[in-house]
């Protein structure tokens, strides 16, 4: 029994009958059903008693009268009369078993013929009269009639082929009812999961917003609150866009504005000032575009092969930090559908970072791992590392390590790379280990379910 | 070197950038002329061959830089320069695809543009005067290669192929060493007389380009891309492979 119910329990997840499909299926089908027996039932115990109590006493008499004729035609001997009346309707019937539970009486209270009726109470007795060919009166007592129980009734009615007829049927139709109610909120989801993955506006078919009914309301509803949402993307990103162009125009006047200056005084330590913010503001600019490009969805994904990804990297970062030396371990099987451009983005600001926080001859370790479900990037430095207590803040946007402002670096590095990971359903772990530095690991799971 | 003044022709829509460029490169001793939009900058590269270099903005407004490229480079050799936004790859790959010579990003300091217009006409510069003082005129044969120092040209199976100044130099300098491997760092240096920078792809496109020219001319697998490292064209002995 415990074993029986955890099967159903298992086949009720696995099945989903949580579903909105399969409830209303099972309720309309259970009420469908319901209905059925119940009128059955109301008829079968109404109707069918009645009919049965008729047809009991019409056969109690058409057999009170066969025998009173045989007995008045015939006149059986006293003795053994019971047992010859019964043989002869026996064989006049020609089928054994028929024999009705009934006394009969002539008018002088003399019995002619009993059966069976010895164990049945007066009170349940019913008192007929029949007349014989010579017109005495005979007095016929029989049982009451019973009808049999309700419930073999029914199953003898519901053994029939009828009744699995009725069963299929029902569970049709239930089914149909089901699925038209579930089939175009089905759609509607995978619509609204469609929009929200790949970001693209698509028509929803007029036959869905015209329906009338409160599905095609939801649809409505769906389709305005999907071009809104799109709308306010397409603001946002064009804003960003030309925010960040029109903050470079300015900027690039500047940096040649300083350049003038500075072919007039060559020396001038304000003007170095100048272009080494400049080049802070551009790198912020391209930072922000770069979060926010997260944002937006891919159209598809790509085959990633992620050591190639971690050597590009690398080798990228041996040109900004020749003094840095880089190890890497590399695992052949390192594949995954995802987006190169995001992933490319987060590992060149985690390892971009270990290089920064590395002096000189201090390696950076970097490693990739093909585990069973995922694939985990290492990347370890010999650094200062960075305080337990900090260690939750690292991930917000423009925090830094030591809340050291005005340093090198935006604090957006790591906020980037977490949104190119999340974009993954990936997980970015950061840990201090033995003998110091920081190790950030980057876990990929391998099937990235869009 | 010539003696009278480089001209450089600037394309961008920032009319006051324009200005302020313009004069800091002729205090650089540039002779520049400004044109703010791609429409007349087609039309005026087309028409005249008086510009040693072009530096040109890749967002436009109308008719983009790219687009510039395109026209002008079907007709015209004149080495260009793109300006194109930071962090836009496709656009710096696709313009070096369609000719361009060589990429800086924008905003940037003026002293980098500077510096990069005078490696750009150093290189033509090379080109233009056959046997430059100092260095030798060679010809060199190999895989049926046949290449020309001094006229710059490369001519395989009596075609002349259409090399852009910096194909030319990186073709040169890789069969001068045929069997070296030669660092991306060291041929950006010598081809495009500049550093390699962070995630460039300058020395890659010119390399596939030559590639390409060379493929359609029935002459396949004889630069091998040393991953991680750089380049290397094949000797004659060395059996035709390519690990890409």
């Amino acid at each position: 029994m415990v074993r029986f119910s955890t099967l159903l329990g298992a086949m009720y997840h696995k099945l989903g009958f949580r579903r909105l499909f399969w409830r209303v299926f099972i309720w309309f089908w259970l009420s469908s059903l319901l209905v059925m027996f119940a009128t059955s039932f109301v008829i079968i115990s109404k109707y069918s008693s009645e009919d049965y109590a008729k047809r009991y006493s019409n056969d109690v008499l058409t057999q009170a009268e066969r025998i009173v004729w045989r007995y008045e035609q015939t006149l059986v001997p006293q003795a053994n009369r019971s047992v010859k009346l019964k043989n002869w309707i026996n064989k006049k019937e020609n089928r054994r078993g028929h024999l009705m539970s009934m006394l009969i009486m002539d008018d002088t209270k003399q019995r002619i013929y009993h059966y069976r009726l010895n164990k049945v109470k007066p009170e349940d007795r019913l008192a007929h009269s029949v007349f014989g060919p010579s017109g005495r009166s005979y007095q016929v007592f029989s049982k009451k009639p019973q009808a049999p129980r309700i419930y073999t009734q029914l199953m003898y009615r519901f053994q029939s082929l009828q009744f699995v007829f009725i069963f299929f049927a029902s569970a049709l139709v239930s089914a149909l009812l089901s699925w038209s109610i579930t089939r175009p909120l089905n759609y509607l989801g995978s619509f609204s999961r469609h929009y929200a993955n790949k970001q693209e506006v698509a028509p929803l078919p007029r036959a869905l917003l015209t329906r009338g009914d409160e599905v095609a309301d939801l649809a409505q509803d769906i389709e305005f609150m999907i071009n809104k949402t799109h709308a306010a993307a397409t603001a946002q990103q064009q804003l960003l866009h030309d925010v960040s162009h029109e903050l470079r125009a300015p900027l690039a006047r500047l940096q040649v504005s300083a350049a003038l200056i500075e072919q007039k005084s060559p020396d001038s330590r304000h003007v170095k000032q100048i272009h080494n913010d400049c080049l802070r503001i551009d790198q912020l600019i391209q930072q922000i575009l770069d979060y926010s490009k997260l944002e937006q969805g891919n159209p598809a994904q790509e085959p990633c092969n992620i050591n190639a990804l971690c050597e590009q990297v690398i080798k990228n970062m041996a040109v900004t930090y020749p003094d840095i030396p880089v190890t890497f371990k590399a695992d052949n099987k390192a594949q995954l559908n995802g987006y190169p451009e995001a992933l490319l983005q987060a590992f060149d600001n985690i390892i971009g970072n270990a290089c920064k926080y590395s002096s000189d001859g201090q390696p950076v370790d970097i490693s990739v791992n093909n585990r069973e479900n995922s694939i985990v990037v290492s990347v370890r430095d010999h650094g200062p590392g960075v305080d337990e207590s900090e260690m939750s803040k690292l991930l917000q946007p423009f925090y830094r390590a030591g809340n050291k402002m005005h340093t090198n670096g935006f604090g957006l590095g790591l906020s980037i790379a977490l949104k190119a990971i999340n974009k993954h359903h990936g997980e970015l772990r950061i840990s201090t280990p033995d003998g110091g530095g920081l190790l950030v690991e980057i876990i990929l799971p391998r099937d990235t379910v869009a | 070197m010539k003696n009278e003044k480089y001209k450089i022709l600037l394309v961008d829509d920032d009319e006051t950038l324009c200005a302020l460029l313009s004069e800091f490169l002729q205090e650089e001793g540039f002779e520049v002329e400004t044109l703010h939009s791609g429409n007349a900058a087609t039309e005026r590269l087309l028409q005249s061959d008086e510009f040693d270099t072009v530096v040109l903005d890749i967002m436009m407004p109308g008719m983009s830089g790219l687009d510039v490229l395109r026209n002008v480079r079907a007709k015209r050799q004149v080495p260009i320069l793109m300006l194109t936004g930071r962090g836009d790859d496709i656009d710096r790959i696709v313009g070096l695809e369609m000719g361009a010579d060589d990429y800086l990003g924008k905003p940037c300091n003026p002293r980098e543009l500077s510096a990069r217009i005078k490696a750009i006409i150093r290189r033509t510069e090379n080109s233009l005067a056959n046997g430059a003082p100092g260095k030798a005129i060679v010809h060199t044969l190999l895989h049926g290669i046949e290449l020309d120092t001094g006229t710059r040209t490369a001519v395989v199976n009596n075609n002349i192929l259409p090399l852009t100044s910096a194909e030319f130099n990186a073709l040169s300098l890789l069969m001068e060493r045929a069997g070296q491997t030669i660092t991306k760092q060291d041929m950006t240096q010598e081809v495009l007389n500049r550093p390699l920078e962070a995630y460039d792809r300058a020395m890659d496109v010119h390399i596939s380009r030559i590639r390409q020219k060379l493929s359609s001319e029935g002459i396949n697998d004889v630069i091998k891309s040393i991953r991680g490292v750089g380049y290397q064209m094949l000797t004659e002995q060395q059996p035709a492979q390519s690990d890409d």
